[in-house]
């Protein structure tokens, strides 16, 4: 479908199944880095490509962007983008040093692997709750602008139309020292949004 | 009125000196420019692939290399340049994720579908910053025609061509 043509109630329900999916990635997140994670309401969005940059916190504010692919009855993209403060200050929490920068071996297998748990815990409870089977590929990070990181995703995008459907939902962990702020995104193709809508309930 | 102005995803500017026009963190994004040294006037094009598939482009030329590096020469002919004063430079094309996208990567296909068409219209390429699996801000300076490249981080992380 058009993504322009998407109604109110049809984005209710999709805010509403990135909420629950969030939920229980979070819950896999704080287990990870020891301290309780926070999750903010869902935001669903329609707009153009062209400022998806911005709406990520601008094409040249630096960040560590893990992305996946959606494979399974589902296409699209899956992107985790935490702020070059937060990657930091989450790889402080998860080897409690800080020793292990976002480029190296470590810190970049450990951001990935993170990025692993919340995708798959994320899409296995959207896909149980519509009955479809929904995984993400492999992770594929990059520590850049970015724009630059987003980009190959919305060309992929941009091969159907000049709309972006976007599910984000920001989560923070903070303890005196420590506060770290991430960023979910949801990018189906525009076909993959027909199917999540079928099998909430709502019209395509 | 700030002397640099911003291209974003899919869009053509042209301007004259003392001004600069700049593309944010681009990635498989290329960013074409084109400018005549005489006037002092140029262009920038901020593209996302190489050319439509869909059959539905038309009303954003500055979306596809294909139909960005016609429009600019148009916009560029309109506003006094003449053709054969005009030199092309491109930068960006990177492939962030090698492997993420089954096809060839849209980053050096938008690089190859450039230089295809500016070879078609006769604009020499005289220079580039392309390829690579980084971002890249790119300012097009009217002064000079200079194409100042910056990535985010390295040793030689500002280039001027």
């Amino acid at each position: 479908m058009d993504f322009g043509r998407l109604a109110e109630r049809q984005k209710d329900i999709l805010r509403e199944l990135s909420n629950i999916g969030v939920g229980h990635a979070a819950t896999a997140l704080s287990q990870m880095v020891g301290q309780p994670v926070m999750l903010e309401v869902p935001d669903v969005a329609v707009i153009d490509l062209a400022e998806v940059p911005d709406f990520i916190g601008g094409p040249e504010q630096l960040v560590a962007g893990v992305v996946f692919r959606l494979e399974g009855e589902a296409s699209g993209h899956l992107l985790l983008i935490l702020s070059e403060p937060s990657a930091d200050r989450l790889l402080q929490l998860l080897f409690a040093d800080d020793r292990h920068a976002i480029d190296s071996d470590m810190g970049s297998s450990a951001l990935m692997e993170l990025g692993n748990i919340i995708a798959s815990s994320y899409l296995s409870v959207l896909g149980g709750m519509l009955k479809l089977d929904l995984r993400p590929s492999v992770p594929f990070m990059a520590h850049d602008m970015a724009g630059a990181v987003v980009d190959q995703v919305l060309g992929e995008l941009g091969r159907h139309g000049d709309l972006a459907l976007v599910l984000e939902t920001r989560f923070t962990s903070s303890d005196r020292q420590r506060d770290v702020r991430g960023h979910l995104f949801l990018l189906p193709d525009p076909g993959t949004l027909d199917v999540l809508l079928r099998a909430a309930g709502g019209d395509a | 009125m700030s002397r640099r102005q911003r291209v974003g995803i899919a869009e053509i500017r042209i301007a004259r000196a003392p001004a600069g026009l700049v593309g944010y963190g681009l990635g498989s994004c290329l960013a074409i420019s084109l400018y005549d040294p005489e006037l002092r006037l140029g262009g920038f094009a901020h593209a996302l692939l190489p050319r439509d598939e869909s059959g539905q482009a038309g009303e954003r030329p500055g979306k596809y290399v294909s139909s960005a590096v016609e429009a600019l020469l148009a916009a560029l002919v309109e506003a006094g340049a003449a053709p054969q004063r005009l030199q092309a430079k491109l930068a960006g094309g990177a492939t962030m994720f090698p492997g993420l996208s089954s096809r060839q990567s849209v980053g050096e296909r938008n690089v190859q579908m450039a230089r295809q068409e500016l070879s078609r219209l006769g604009i020499p390429l005289v220079a580039e910053d392309v390829g690579g699996s980084h971002g890249r801000t790119c300012e097009l300076l009217l002064n000079d025609g200079k194409l100042l490249v910056r990535l985010s981080r390295g040793r030689d992380r500002i280039r001027i061509i």
